[in-house]
């Protein structure tokens, strides 16, 4: 009993992990390629939920029509900033980008707060369970499961077989050497901005099949905060690294939520949040590069 | 250099404070909106001291206000049935709330100051949430219930003199802070430590081989920023009202105002934090009464012209301007 | 007592040995030029010494002290200097701030408080030939005047020993003759050890070095006067074949 418990417990924190590890692949891309921290990167989130949240309201799509329709948003969205602001940042010092980035993210919020109020917005896509004798899972989250490891791949294939993909491979090893190679890097930057920001949009429309509820423009922060977990576990440059830290971290945080749960006196939500921090933590104080091999 | 020329630049500072205690006690009505604007700069000169001087930024900065604030809670709470203290338990207050923040900012200082530029910032976006949903997870101090003292307060204090607290002599502390904050900056700049902390602002590896403990300098820093914060909170929150709730002391807009303060006057400047804290603060003040809520929507994308434009603040661009003629020695 | 002494260093980078078994000594005041061609180590080598990198193997000894694994800024102090092929100031502070942190963190560091540093800046400013620019802030000036300044900054350390990176690479053949003298004379009046890492460039070598260490692909390969090592074979060698580069 126990036994089948615990991997019940496990396959859902894989399920949640893989949704996690793609909302982080976005910005380990964007700091493999441009060494810029995303500071903002929950904003985009938050952003994709609501478009979710809107389509579905609003307009009755499905939310898994509300996935390419929110990554081609963010890329616009991405290519918009790079554009406007992130491009003359490359140069600068760390703190401008920094400072920048976060910026976006509370303009961002702003204006989400700005069109729809600060009220917390859910919505109810109703499409059964699946009952896999040793748990139970809401089919919203296997489908938000299937897309992010969809999205892995495809962007495992665009990287090894595209000839976009492996130029972003090359500035990621040396930028210099790419560009003497006659590759267009200012190009790369400004696409790898805007896939980036679109891969973290289309993850916000995952996130919300997971948890349906709770959207508001304040949301993004908690995810901040649980993507560098899991990109400094997964190596920060790697989108891949940060996929199968998504994976330990979405075990991490089930597992031990169902732990704190049976410490009385305790308030689990709050703890397995503070659970995640130490880690963080952790980590970085050990090994900075991630625990995994940076592909 | 003379001692007259070493300490000239606190006279604008002094002055500029000077002259808003006198505009809020001689005209009625401004009393509250000074205070604001205290509040404003003291909070810019003591986030000044790490952002501006080491070009690192603390992105859980709050979390030392928030920490201040329950140091002299629990102070007032837990000592409010000893009879004839009085304002000493306010005393006591704030030594709690500089040992909690020192406490609190050698822990993280001590972890996250040894990571370079980025990965500092992301430790520290931990910082705040991670105490926050510490105090909330495992109830400390009341947990996520927060602690309410107006009654411990009156208790010590005396209903009046609790009140004229409140409304009046806590910000008088803050001017206090204030000052004391630019005292200690200017101390800073023309100490070693200034030094210090400009070389390894601009080139850390550069001045390690210089010769600079730069893990020494940042921590110097960064007590010094989080402790004066940890008064203000102490002060501006704790005594002016007398409740303390989890999610209201570690909110990160306040994290989000030091830095549009700093930036905008001048970060590294002395005078930057009180004409950033006087623009911000008065915009504010405006905007809330034409557009409130808006002020985040507006300051956002103004923070994102400054850095790409003019990174080094009114005041930076202002020394610019002056440079070469008398005034140069005035105006840090 | 040699006032530098590395004893068998080899550092590697995952499988790249970029310092290879490397012995060598320098004396209080000697003037020793390290050549080679790039990726011969020199970098890697002054970062050993200057402690950017602690050594796989092998002993590092200034003064007879074991310094292998000291920090770097322990370093400063002890008298160990160090300018870098591209100069990197202090930009947004004066070039007399810049040359006075060097007294404030160098040799002298528990004995001057800030006003004496920037009186030592002041008079380093004189004898590198800086008074025109000094309350100039750094980040705007020449190429050359950053290389003095630099060199100036390293200078206000009072240190024992000068570790020159890549010292006069991209500079005006006149430009390096002056600097040459001033550096000359310079370590002749404060008894500066000075370890010149130069690429190419033999007219400073052979201006300056009363001995040269040659490496090639991280291993000592020459360690002689120069007139003897610029004539060793060895050392032709390891330069056949490449451009030759401006004079």
């Amino acid at each position: 009993m126990v036994l089948e418990q615990l991997i019940g417990n496990l396959i859902q924190g894989l399920v949640l992990g893989a949704v996690y590890g793609m909302a982080t692949m976005g910005l380990s891309l964007i700091f493999g390629v441009l060494q810029i921290v995303n500071v903002g990167h929950g904003a985009f989130i938050m952003v994709g939920a609501f478009i979710t949240y809107w389509l579905f309201t609003a307009l009755g799509l499905n939310p898994i029509f509300a996935v390419p329709i929110a990554f081609v948003f963010g890329m616009a969205l991405g290519l918009l900033f790079y554009y406007t602001a992130m491009k003359r940042l490359i140069k600068a010092p760390e703190l401008a980008s920094l400072l920048v980035t976060f910026s976006i993210g509370v303009l961002l919020q702003e204006i989400v707060k700005l069109i729809f109020g600060s009220e917390f917005r859910g919505y109810n896509w109703v499409v059964g369970k699946i009952n896999l004798g040793i748990t139970v899972l809401p089919m919203t989250k296997l489908y938000a499961a299937i897309g992010s490891v969809l999205i892995a791949v495809l962007l495992y294939l665009w990287f090894n077989k595209t000839r976009y993909g492996s130029a972003m491979r090359c500035v990621v090893e040396d930028s210099e050497g790419a560009r003497v190679c006659g590759i267009n890097v200012g190009g790369v930057y400004a696409m790898s901005f805007g896939l980036g920001i679109g891969l973290t949009v289309a993850s916000g429309v995952l996130l919300t099949m997971f948890i349906p509820v709770g959207i508001n423009p304040y949301m993004g922060g908690g995810y901040t905060l649980k993507a560098f977990v899991i990109a400094v576990l997964g190596g920060l440059a790697s989108p891949y690294g940060a996929f199968f830290g998504g994976l330990v971290f979405g075990l991490i945080e089930n597992g031990s939520y169902t732990l704190f749960a049976l410490i009385p006196g305790v308030e689990p939500f709050a703890l397995t949040r503070f659970f995640s921090f130490m880690i963080l933590l952790a980590i970085l104080l050990v090994r900075p590069t991630g625990l995994l091999k940076a592909k | 250099m003379k001692k007259a020329q070493k300490y000239a630049p606190i006279l604008p500072v002094l002055m500029a404070y000077i002259a808003l205690f006198v505009v809020g006690k001689g005209m009625t009505g401004m009393w509250q909106l000074v205070a604001t604007l205290l509040f404003y700069c003291a909070l810019g000169q003591a986030f000044n001291i790490f952002m501006g001087m080491t070009g690192y930024v603390d992105f859980g900065y709050v979390a030392f206000m928030g920490v201040g604030t329950y140091g002299m809670a629990l102070t007032i709470t837990r000592f409010a049935d000893f009879q004839g203290f009085g304002v000493g338990i306010i005393i006591i207050g704030f030594f709690a709330a500089l040992l909690f923040s020192t406490l609190l900012s050698l822990a993280v200082g001590a972890v996250a100051l040894r990571l370079r530029g980025a990965y500092f910032a992301i430790a520290t976006i931990g910082v705040n949430e991670g105490f926050r949903f510490l105090i909330e997870g495992a109830r400390i101090w009341n947990g996520s219930e927060g602690l309410i003292f107006t009654a411990q307060l009156n208790q010590i204090l005396g209903k009046q003199s609790a009140s004229r607290l409140a409304v009046f002599w806590a910000d008088v502390i803050v001017f206090g802070i204030a000052i004391f904050a630019a005292c200690l900056t200017l101390a800073y700049m023309r100490s070693k430590i200034g030094y210090a902390l400009t070389a390894l602002r601009e080139d850390e590896d550069a001045a390690k081989v210089m010769g600079i403990n730069v893990t020494k300098y940042k921590i110097i820093a960064f007590v010094t920023s989080s402790c004066i914060a940890g008064l203000i909170g102490a002060t501006s929150w704790a005594l002016k009202t007398p409740y303390v709730f989890p999610p209201e002391v570690f909110e990160i807009h306040y994290t989000i105002e030091a830095i549009i303060i700093v930036l905008l006057g001048g970060a590294g400047t002395l005078l930057g934090p009180i004409v950033g804290g006087l623009i911000y603060g008065i915009s504010k003040y405006y905007l809330s009464v034409i557009l409130p809520g808006f002020q985040l929507l507006i300051f956002a994308p103004i923070i994102i012209v400054i850095i790409i434009m003019f990174p080094e603040g009114v005041v930076g661009v202002f020394r610019k301007k002056i440079k070469g003629t008398k005034l140069e020695r005035y105006f840090m | 007592m040699t006032l530098l002494r590395l004893d068998s260093v080899t550092k590697r980078f995952g499988g790249l040995v970029a310092v290879n078994q490397v012995s060598l000594e320098i004396d209080h005041g000697q003037f020793v030029g390290i050549v080679g061609p790039n990726g011969s180590g020199k970098t890697t080598l002054f970062n050993v010494i200057s402690g950017v990198f602690f050594p796989e193997q092998g002993h590092v000894f200034f003064e007879s002290k074991d310094i292998t694994r000291l920090p770097p800024y322990k370093r400063a102090p002890l008298g160990i200097g160090r300018t870098f092929q591209i100069p990197r100031p202090f930009a947004s502070a004066t070039v007399r701030e810049n040359i006075a942190v060097g007294a404030m963190f160098g040799t002298l560091s528990h004995r001057v408080n800030v006003e004496e540093s920037l009186e030592i800046a002041d008079q380093t400013i004189e004898r590198v030939g800086l008074q025109d620019h000094k309350d100039k802030v750094a980040g705007g000036l020449t190429p050359v005047e950053k290389k003095l300044m630099e060199i100036g900054r390293a200078l206000a350390m009072k240190p024992k020993l000068l570790l020159m990176d890549e010292a006069m690479a991209g500079m005006h053949p006149n430009d390096i003759d002056d600097i040459v003298s001033l550096i000359k004379r310079i370590a002749k009046e404060e008894q500066i050890a000075i370890v010149a890492m130069v690429e190419h460039i033999m007219r400073a070598v052979v201006g300056m070095a009363e001995k040269v260490i040659v490496l090639h692909r991280g291993a000592k390969i020459v360690d002689a006067p120069t007139k003897e090592a610029l004539e060793n074979p060895k050392v032709v060698d390891v330069y056949l074949g490449r451009p030759t580069k401006e004079s």
